[in-house]
């Protein structure tokens, strides 16, 4: 076996091989961590993580990012049962009792304007992505906090919360949408042109201009992808916890970047696949699963996740040097006289 | 004036192996320096000429080999000892702090302070003038680095090198040529500090740059020195001969091929600040040359013309129809191409595959009815344009920013040619290519004039305008100043040049039409 080719290869694969070796290493120590019950409970808990990654990865792709997704998902939610709740404890709606149905269409809608707005804010008036999407973490938080006054919503009405939290026969809904959700997602990154071309606005925007491409409304694109994705994934938390409180989903957003990074998204734009973020997304989910099952004590469980994600990134760090010194030190077969090395 | 006279050998690299993963970058090469010498290294991309230098500054360990320095054998070589020995590399791209000052760079890390220990500026300025004047340079060092040419840039970066002992200077010029008006600038300068008896060690893929300055050059071909010869005894053929290993033949360009249908005119065209009143009309199968000094607003006269600047005021037609692009993609659209001066920064998506930047324009084309890209159909369109043009990549899924130069720019080629373009706008389409891939471009442009494309050429090179070219016009301070058709007896490099340098607009005040050889 070639080395040269074998150990890239390997570390292009890094996230499934660092998921098997968790998975013995927790299959060891813990009994239960394979049984069905379990997998299905590590698939539930990655499922909202799942469906923002897929978000974070189009925007990563573009060489941008949305610091904003785990305060869209909150005030996609809230927003979805404040129009559908009564108003007063201890429901703490907005009295307008909607349609449940018509709650997850302003929860969704309201996910792409937010989508939209970050995207024209980076792209048409030229802010930078970073303040932009991190002032709007602040702020959609801060009208969260305005709006449930520190009240938790409660009663949501079934076909609100089924997406979160029923079944169909053994398998929770949030696991089959999340599964389809990265197929539907692979499908559009490698296979349709679309994809390609976010590709190409991540790896060189003013090269994807010159090549006929509008960079920028591909870039708004991924910003309302985003905001849609976050309102769903703001649903679904909403429906597995029954309540909305004023503090779903925060500190989420650096989950979700680790696992997409772990699963081999670049933060630098250009590289990446659904897939193997889907695998970081699995990463994360059995870790927190296998934490518990083995009884490691809850306070150090942070501790254990962040040494995980810079284990990853550690081995990542050698991918990239292996990608530098191996092909681009050949004696260049330039043009056409390529001579052989030993003339 | 040839080096040579001084006989005391400053560097002596003995033996020299270097191997990487599967490569043997460097096969026992010998490579000796006179002190006071200016020595040309020539090579094709990977040729090992980076490499060597790698070496000799510490930053790579051979796995064999001696390194000699003043006599002194040195081992081994790391990049603390190469700078205590006075050997510094200055690299293109350049290493000083853009937004801080000449002076503040020249003294970086060790700024001059007053008693209060604040940064003493008058000090500053004033000590860091004194020594470039001593150099004989007269640049105001207050002046944000940012603001410098290319070459003012490496002249600063020399200057800062030799106020830290540098004697062994190593110019690292492998991707791009200097624009004509500075080379003279940086050449004098360097020729200066040789005469005061620093070493150079000049890189480049510029030919004509080696016989201007160097006195001595070594070919490196394939991680051997081929041969190390006084310039003077070479002529141009057998030093490109040297590099390659192959006889190029110089490509010269059947001419009067072209149809009598203009596929795009320009009538009275003007951009305020950057051209005025142009006019122009490039047929069908046409290869239209197109020169001028840097600056002179050829680069935005193509630019504008792809839709990636304002266009001005003025007329376009594009196969007889009205065309002002707002973007590249409405360019596109009416088939007009463009290959970027920086292939780097507007050409190609390094970190994607060969396949992926070819295909990239014309991904509409590529997908079934359901919207999905034909990854079969995609795969045979690559492939017969990487066997069309030649490009060499162990794969069509490898990086394009793994291979060479000179590749690089086929891959652009070809990402055009899907396109299909009746009108091909081309910025310096040989810049940072080595001489093989250079003729083999032409012979590219060549054939897609054939094809009827009507083809607007820019080069600052006159000699390869000359061959590849119907016409050659040229362009003065923003106007189009003089029109030469090459094979016409009147017409040769100094003629041109002369109209490049606004010389003969003003001085003859002539244009000299004749008609296209038949």
């Amino acid at each position: 076996m070639n080395p040269r080719r074998f150990i890239p290869g390997l570390l292009n694969n890094l996230i499934w091989i660092l998921l098997l070796g968790m998975v013995i290493l927790f299959e060891a120590l813990t009994p239960r961590f394979l049984s069905v019950r379990n997998i299905t409970d590590i698939f539930v808990h990655g499922a909202v993580l799942g469906i923002l990654v897929i978000g974070q990865t189009f925007t990563l792709i573009t060489g941008n990012f949305d610091l904003s997704m785990e305060s869209t998902l909150a005030i996609c939610a809230l927003a979805g049962a404040w129009v559908i709740l009564p108003a007063g404890p201890p429901t703490w709606g907005g009295n307008l009792m909607l349609n449940p149905l018509i709650g997850i269409v302003v929860a969704l809608a309201l996910g792409l304007a937010i989508g939209w707005l970050n995207g024209t804010l980076i792209t048409r008036l030229k802010m930078n992505n970073f303040i932009v999407t991190l002032a709007m973490l602040i702020i959609l938080r801060g009208i969260v906090l305005g709006i449930s006054e520190g009240n938790t919503m409660v009663r949501l009405p079934p076909q609100f919360t089924a997406l979160g939290g029923a079944s169909i026969g053994p398998i929770p809904i949030c696991v089959i949408v999340m599964v389809i959700a990265f197929l539907i997602a692979y499908v559009v990154l490698q296979h349709r042109p679309f994809g390609r071309k976010l590709f190409a606005v991540g790896g060189n925007k003013d090269a994807a201009l010159a090549a006929g491409l509008n960079p920028e409304q591909r870039i708004r694109d991924v910003y309302m992808i985003s905001g849609v994705l976050a309102a769903l994934a703001g649903w679904m938390f909403a429906g597995r916890q029954g309540v909305i409180t004023e503090g779903m989903g925060q500190n989420m957003i650096l989950e979700v970047f680790a696992a997409a990074i772990i699963g081999g998204v670049s933060i630098f734009g250009g590289r990446g696949s659904v897939i193997g973020a889907f695998g970081g997304v699995l990463l994360l989910s059995a870790l927190d699963s296998g934490l518990s099952l083995t009884r490691v004590n809850t306070f150090w469980i942070d501790a254990a996740r962040g040494m995980v994600i810079l284990l990853a990134m550690l081995i990542d760090a050698q991918k990239v040097r292996y990608a530098e010194v191996s092909p681009a030190k050949k004696p260049a077969p330039s043009g056409s006289a390529a001579v052989p090395t030993e003339d | 004036m040839t080096a040579n006279s001084k006989n005391s050998n400053l560097v002596e690299m003995k033996g020299i192996v270097k191997t990487f993963p599967g490569v043997l970058a460097l096969d026992h090469v010998d490579f000796s320096l006179h002190a006071g010498e200016l020595h040309g290294l020539v090579g094709k991309n990977g040729a090992g000429k980076t490499t060597l230098m790698n070496v000799l500054t510490g930053i790579y360990q051979p796995d064999q080999g001696e390194i000699w320095v003043d006599g002194e054998h040195i081992h081994p070589m790391t990049a603390q000892r190469a700078r205590q020995a006075g050997i510094t590399c200055v690299h293109q791209r350049s290493n000083l702090t853009p937004p801080l000052s000449v002076a503040e760079n020249i003294f970086i890390g060790g700024w001059p302070t007053s008693r209060s220990g604040f940064v003493d500026w008058r000090g500053l300025y004033e000590e860091a003038e004194k020594k470039l004047q001593r150099l004989g340079l007269e640049i105001d060092v207050r002046r944000r680095v940012e603001g410098l040419s290319v070459a003012e840039k490496q002249v600063i970066e020399i200057a800062a090198a030799l106020f830290a002992n540098a004697r062994i200077i190593i110019l690292d010029e492998a991707t791009a040529p200097l624009p004509k008006d500075e080379v003279n600038m940086l050449f004098g300068f360097v020729r200066r500090q040789r005469d005061e008896g620093v070493t150079f060690i000049y890189i480049s893929h510029y030919i004509e740059e080696v016989f201007q300055l160097c006195g001595v050059v070594s070919v490196l071909r394939d991680g051997e020195v081929v041969t190390t010869r006084p310039v003077a005894s070479l002529d141009q053929a057998e030093l490109i001969h040297l590099i390659t290993g192959v006889t190029v033949e110089r490509f010269k360009r059947e001419r009067g091929r072209q149809g009598a249908r203009p596929v795009l005119e320009i009538r009275g065209l003007t951009r305020p600040g950057k051209f005025d009143n142009i006019n122009l009309a490039v047929k069908e199968g046409e290869i239209v040359g197109l020169t001028g000094l840097e600056g002179c607003g050829k680069g935005e006269l193509l630019k504008g013309l792809f839709g990636l600047e304002p266009l001005g005021e003025g007329t376009v037609l594009v196969e007889g129809k009205p065309y002002w692009p707002s973007n590249p993609a409405e360019a596109l659209r009416r088939r007009v191409g463009y290959l970027p001066r920086d292939r780097l920064l507007l050409g190609i998506i390094g970190m994607r595959p060969t396949a992926e930047n070819i295909s990239l324009p014309i991904l509409r084309r590529l997908v079934n009815r359901f919207g999905l890209l034909r990854l079969g159909e995609e795969r045979r369109v690559v492939t017969r344009f990487i066997e069309l043009l030649g490009i060499v990549t162990p794969s069509m899924w490898q990086p394009v920013e793994f291979l060479s130069g000179g590749n690089q720019q086929k891959v652009v080629f070809a990402k055009l040619a899907g396109t299909e373009p009746k009108v091909l706008l081309l910025d310096e389409p040989t810049q940072g290519v080595d001489v093989a891939a250079k003729i083999e471009i032409m012979r590219i442009v060549d054939q897609m004039s054939h094809q009827g494309v009507g083809v607007l050429f820019v080069s600052e090179e006159i000699q390869e305008l000359l061959d590849v070219c119907d016409r050659i016009v040229v362009m003065f301070a923003g106007k189009l100043d003089g029109e030469f058709v090459p094979g016409d007896p009147t017409v040769n490099a100094e003629r041109i040049l002369l109209a490049v340098e606004g010389s003969l607009a003003h001085n003859e005040s002539e244009k000299i039409h004749t008609g296209i050889a038949q």
